[in-house]
């Protein structure tokens, strides 16, 4: 087993659950595009309540906002990579939030392969 | 609690059908209303009416209209009234708020007086760490999920807080969801357990997760905390209150 230990920056996307892009659902097209540009990992949450800059309030039992529960997607990368996504993302989304925060990542891994 | 004497009492005139941010008006209100503390607040129904507009609403029996009058009325002090009429003004939008000078010959009192008031809760500020744990949904440890076992394991360390996440869609550490099921929902789905407390502690758990997690990432972010606890360090002298203590 392999444990390696670096400085990096996460990025948490917010936004609701019916965001579309190119007809597609937005959180899927972000993954879409992360994976494309190399970056290390991304991972979809889907939030059960909430609201944000509509203030609406997102509820996903409630079947008239079923499919706009929030959305938080997280990506951990080298500062290097996020930069690549941002443009990206300022394309694609078109009402949300990102928030950018620094890190301290331990890594481990089965196979010493690829940094 | 209002006491008997002189108060405020504020009507505000809404259409039923009026939305707020694509929610009634009215609950708006009421929200607001009870989450600054009011003391009451009535909301009534007209049956028939017209306002600015000078339409006539009214319901028929064929139909049912949303734009029949409703009204809602509280009483409270000069200064309550005075620091909520700001916001209540944006809430009602084209609505009309009313306000009277009345006098409160006898005020509510709480139906079901309680059996002992709970202890007042302690708000804590601070700097820690956050601890993210990123698996895999699959992944074991011994006999268990290895989600379940790191949250045994920090809470046997006095970790003072872990909840465990499920992504619903997602790629990274595991290089076989990279490969094959990058973009389908799997049942090996990303696993997030995200821990607060201080560094320390934190970091005097890490032997143990390197034991444990063969594969994946550890994160740690800096973060203010503000904590809400019914029990203070050290002055914990009250019976545990029934549900009430969940923090």
């Amino acid at each position: 087993m392999m444990k390696d230990q670096f400085q990096a920056r996460m990025l948490r996307i917010h936004f609701g659950e019916g965001d579309k892009w190119q007809g597609k659902p937005l959180h899927e097209a972000i993954v879409a595009k992360c994976m494309e540009l190399g970056m290390a990992g991304a991972t979809v949450y889907r939030g059960i309540e909430g609201y944000g800059a509509s203030t609406r309030i997102h509820h996903a039992s409630h079947w008239t906002f079923s499919k706009d529960a929030p959305i938080m997607l997280t990506i951990i990368d080298s500062e290097e990579q996020i930069e690549k996504l941002i443009p990206h993302l300022d394309a694609m989304v078109e009402e949300g939030l990102i928030a950018m925060s620094h890190v301290e990542v331990i890594r481990y891994s089965r196979s010493p392969e690829k940094a | 609690m209002l006491s008997a004497g002189k108060a405020l009492k504020v009507s505000i005139y809404l259409s039923e059908g009026s939305k707020h941010h694509g929610v009634p008006t009215y609950s708006s209100i009421l929200d607001f209303l009870f989450y600054r503390g009011v003391s009451g607040a009535t909301v009534l129904k007209g049956i028939a009416g017209f306002g600015a507009d000078h339409h006539m609403h009214s319901a028929s029996i064929v139909e049912i209209s949303d734009h029949l009058p409703l009204k809602i009325e509280f009483i409270e002090s000069r200064e309550k009234v005075s620091e909520l009429l700001g916001k209540l003004e944006e809430l009602a939008g084209t609505g009309m708020i009313e306000v009277q000078e009345t006098t409160l010959a006898k005020p509510a009192q709480i139906s079901k007086p309680k059996t002992a008031t709970p202890p007042a809760h302690v708000k804590m500020e601070g700097k820690a760490k956050m601890m993210r744990i990123y698996i895999g949904e699959a992944d074991r440890w011994k006999d268990k999920p290895l989600y379940n076992a790191l949250v045994e394991a920090m809470r046997a360390n006095d970790i003072a807080g872990v909840t465990v996440y499920r992504g619903i869609l997602g790629y990274g550490a595991h290089r076989r969801m990279h490969k094959d099921k990058a973009l389908h929902l799997s049942h090996d789905c990303s696993i997030m357990l995200s821990a607060v407390d201080t560094e320390d502690k934190l970091r005097s758990f890490l032997p143990l997760v390197d034991q444990m997690v063969e594969e994946g990432l550890v994160v740690f972010s800096d973060v203010d905390i503000i904590k809400y606890s019914y029990r203070a360090l050290g002055v914990d002298q009250s019976e545990p209150q029934s549900g009430s203590a969940a923090v």
